[in-house]
């Protein structure tokens, strides 16, 4: 009897035993899968091969961090993904800040070139007149829209390696006249400068 | 001795040419100097036929050929020619559009065709372009009863003169292609 209660306490004693042995070799096992995650993940951001968008890279470089892990390597790793993840957003904002511009030229460009196509439309209408007096009719108009008849209008009869030539720049009311007696307009407005009362002060155009 | 003047004239040689070669057109380039020439034959044309038309007022008329005036170097002359007679005479630019604004003619019909080179435009050694176009004119004379008195086809030749000039513009350096024209001579009159 004294041997049976004595097998059977000896026998729960190393049970227990086993169960703890068992819970710190899992909780060993887990932190240990911890790590090796922590290292991939922080591997993964440092190559710039994550999956995770910039914003839960953070997070997760932040979470590394509060495991606490005392490991000199982990703790290199996390230095390298902060590195990694603050030129990343150097980046990020960098190439926003060039969308944004690019977006302003954008507009500017268009809101340029219907201002342009208006002065187009009005160069277009003298060299299509049906008579004389008509193209003289569109031609006082159009030259209200000029600071002064002698304004410098430039072509550009070509354009390679970011140089302009140009053909003998002329001045706005000969130029007028010109789209008159050759009743044809081959051009497009390249640029427009202006005065403080928006009249035109110097305008290139662009052979077609 | 003649090694280092050999070697001398080599470098000389080599400094010349690559300096020539900075002036070289692309071909692109050549070409828009080569079609402003040719525009610029195309723009007289139509001058001409305003100015020789009977109803272009005279103020026009004469702004126009001002215009005309400016296509020309100066010292330019134009050769008449006319199947009436075997010589061809010379006049020089203002004349010759003043002359042709009254001519003795009710109506006067006058068109450029085939406006084209006859000889390409070559750089000669100053950097001036220079070259030959060629042009058929067909003029028509018509009397008060609106007919046809007189007609002929002309076969000219304009030496076209293209320098490289610059200009300030707005405190802008601006370099552009001067095209002028020369000489126009009559090479050939039929009917």
């Amino acid at each position: 009897m004294i041997f049976l209660v004595a097998t059977i306490a000896l026998g729960g004693t190393t049970a227990c035993k086993s169960k703890k042995k068992l819970a710190a070799e899992q909780a060993a096992a887990a932190f240990e899968a911890k790590v090796t995650k922590a290292k991939k993940d922080l591997n993964a951001i440092i190559n710039g091969t994550s999956d995770m968008t910039l914003d839960e890279q953070r997070k997760r470089v932040a979470q590394i961090k509060g495991y606490n892990i005392n490991d000199p390597e982990i703790d290199k790793l996390i230095s390298m993904a902060e590195k990694e993840l603050d030129f990343q957003q150097a980046e990020s904002d960098r190439k926003a800040e060039e969308e944004r511009l690019r977006k302003e030229e954008e507009a500017r460009r268009r809101a340029a070139q219907s201002e342009y196509a208006v002065i187009d439309n009005k160069f277009r209408d003298i060299a299509e007149s049906k008579s004389m007096d008509a193209a003289n009719a569109q031609i006082g108009l159009t030259l209200n829209q000029f600071a002064s008849p002698d304004v410098p209008v430039l072509i550009i009869i070509s354009q390679s390696g970011g140089m302009n030539d140009y053909d003998r720049p002329t001045t706005a009311e000969k130029f007028l006249n010109y789209l008159k007696d050759v009743k044809a307009y081959k051009y497009t407005v390249e640029t427009v400068k202006r005065d403080s009362l928006g009249k035109i002060t110097e305008i290139e155009l662009l052979k077609k | 001795m003649k090694n280092i003047a050999y070697i001398l004239i080599m470098v000389i040689g080599f400094g010349t040419t690559s300096l020539f070669s900075q002036d070289d057109l692309s071909p692109e380039r050549k070409q828009a100097i080569d079609s402003l020439a040719l525009e610029k034959v195309r723009d007289l044309s139509k001058y001409v036929s305003i100015i020789g038309n009977k109803e272009t007022q005279w103020s026009e008329a004469n702004r126009v050929i001002d215009r005309a005036e400016e296509l020309f170097m100066q010292g330019s002359e134009i050769g008449v020619s006319s199947l009436v007679r075997t010589e061809i005479n010379y006049y020089d630019i203002r004349n010759y559009f003043e002359r042709l604004m009254r001519l003795n003619y009710n109506k006067v019909e006058i068109e450029w065709y085939n406006i084209e080179y006859v000889s390409d435009l070559q750089r000669q050694p100053d950097g001036t372009y220079v070259g030959v176009i060629t042009i058929f004119q067909k003029f028509k004379g018509y009397d008060k009863e609106g007919r046809l008195v007189y007609q002929d086809t002309t076969k000219k030749d304009i030496t076209v003169y293209v320098k490289r000039k610059e200009t300030q513009i707005g405190g802008r350096l601006i370099g552009f292609w001067d095209v002028l024209l020369g000489d126009i001579r009559v090479k050939e009159t039929t009917m």
